[in-house]
């Protein structure tokens, strides 16, 4: 597990330094702007989307079908995967908080509260985007699988904004109920999101492996 | 095939096979591995033969567990290949056609890797190929060439003291003088009684060079598995007219090729064939020579 780990910190090491410019270009507009929030959750999204790029230089290296014949379960690749996206993920967040609290020292502002709350929201969707994505990634590639990825987060945005727009034209209020029940979700939203974000997770491993066991090489 | 013992390292019974395979199957849209059965004895090098496409990758991909069989069962050193312990498996290496590692790694960074992966290995060894083979410490892999890449892939499949090595088609699109550097290699590692190769090629005359036994494979089935000085001894061309071809028993007859000069037959039981037939004089057959009139010569 530890060289799976060790191997795509290796690979991706190799382009932190854009992370670098990131920081010094957005930071420059938060400190001009003097809103140290802008950006939070920014950096969290930048370097999970390394994860993907994880996944892209091992079908590049057809590395699955090598590792396999080492001391490595197809359980371990999977964990390691999971392991390296919550890494990720966690890296992202700290380095937005180091950019926010700099920056607040720096611009003297009072927003740090509102930017942990947007990075952790950041961190959140990223892990359920992962959640979702990796099975797909398991299962038919990273080249396939970002045809998936199109349909999976268009599909409902589309119909999102298609039932959005008729409501709004209909003129009509959504019933008591649904209100009623949005205000409860995000009145328990500290224990509901994190509950949401472990199933979704939990969940993905699950189906992650079984995909794993059975696939062919 | 005759086949010495070993001794089992986890359960302490003596053993006669590295890998032993026995009737395994698998069915493709349109390819089948047909029920194959053969051994590789421990302390040996096995040349797996056969033309493109006759079942050889796919073989060792069900030897190192990336695809299930539909049937039958495959053992490497006694045990379930799918159900090896992380043990065992650390001590086979696998040296594939293509090296299967990221461009952008170094050789230092791949040391790295492999010292977390493989709980047995020495990176002393690595760093001693590495100069053997004069093979850059810090050259990204994109920049290697493909006898480079070939090489850090036998550097990595010896040095976590592996005692079985599979090699799927690890000299192919190599220069000579690679290939034989390479094939060197392979001679010092089996000098160790309890090392065992198995090298699936399409190069027939690297197998001539180092193989103890040859399994040839064709169309997803196995012709032969012999001793390879056996299979050269047992084997003849006889060059005659094309009515001779009636005075011979067919027992004899593997194949027979014609062309404008005359009529080749490729013998079986030289021996038998010689004292029968006092008229015809077998000459020596190359393992090639055999494969082909066994894969493309007709019988009659």
């Amino acid at each position: 597990m530890k060289g799976l780990i060790t191997k795509d910190f290796i690979n991706i090491s190799k382009s932190f330094w854009v992370i670098g410019v990131l920081v010094i270009f957005y930071g420059a507009i938060s400190f001009v702007s003097d809103s140290p929030s802008s950006f939070s959750g920014l950096f969290t999204l930048i370097i999970a989307m390394y994860m993907l790029s994880t996944y892209s230089l091992d079908e590049m290296a057809k590395w699955d079908i090598y590792a396999l014949t080492m001391p490595l379960t197809r359980d371990k690749l999977v964990q390691g995967k999971y392991l390296m996206m919550l890494i990720l993920s966690f890296m992202g967040f700290l380095l937005n908080m180091v950019v926010l609290l700099t920056l607040n020292i720096l611009t003297k502002s009072e927003s740090l509260f509102d930017g942990i709350e947007i990075a952790v929201v950041g961190a959140v969707l990223v892990i359920v985007f992962y959640s979702i994505v990796i099975p797909f990634i398991t299962n038919l590639g990273i080249v396939k699988a970002r045809l998936y990825f199109i349909i999976i987060y268009m599909v409902p945005f589309m119909a999102g904004s298609f039932i959005s727009k008729r409501i709004k034209a209909s003129n009509t209020n959504p019933p008591d109920g649904l209100i009623t029940f949005i205000e409860v979700v995000i009145k328990n939203a500290y224990i509901i999101v994190p509950l949401i974000m472990i199933a979704a997770l939990g969940i993905s491993y699950f189906i992650s492996i079984r995909i794993y066991r059975k696939k062919e090489f | 095939m005759n086949s010495t013992l070993y001794m089992n390292q986890d359960t302490g019974v003596q053993q006669k096979d590295a890998i032993v395979i026995e009737n395994m199957s698998k069915r493709f849209d349109r390819f089948l591995l047909d029920k194959i059965s053969f051994r590789v004895p421990s302390g040996s090098i096995m040349g797996f033969v056969g033309e493109n496409g006759a079942g050889k990758t796919t073989t060792i991909k069900a030897i190192l567990n990336l695809l299930y069989p539909d049937e039958g069962s495959i053992r490497i050193w006694g045990h379930p290949s799918d159900s090896l312990s992380k043990d065992l498996r650390a001590q086979i290496g696998v040296v594939f056609e293509g090296s299967n590692l990221h461009d952008n790694l170094t050789t230092d960074n791949i040391n790295k890797i492999m010292g977390n992966i493989y709980p047995n290995w020495d990176q002393n060894e690595f760093y001693n190929y590495l100069n053997r083979f004069k093979l850059p410490k810090k050259k990204k892999i994109k920049d290697f060439s493909r006898g480079m890449k070939m090489k850090l892939s036998i550097s990595i499949a010896l040095s976590h003291a592996a005692k079985l090595l599979v090699l799927d088609e690890a000299t192919s699109g190599l220069d000579p003088m690679v290939r034989e550097e390479i094939l060197d290699i392979f001679m010092d590692f089996i000098q160790d009684e309890g090392h065992t190769i198995l090298f699936s090629t399409h190069i027939i005359s690297d197998i001539e060079k180092i193989a103890d036994y040859v399994t040839f494979i064709h169309e997803g089935k196995i012709v032969f598995c012999e001793n390879k000085d056996e299979l050269i001894y047992r084997h003849g061309i006889i060059r005659c007219r094309r009515d001779d071809i009636a005075k011979i028993d067919k027992s004899f007859i593997i194949g027979i090729r014609e062309n404008s000069f005359g009529t080749e037959l490729m013998i079986k039981d030289v021996d038998a064939f010689k004292r029968r037939y006092k008229e015809f004089v077998p000459e020596r057959a190359t393992i090639e020579e055999i494969m082909l009139f066994i894969s493309r010569g007709r019988k009659d």
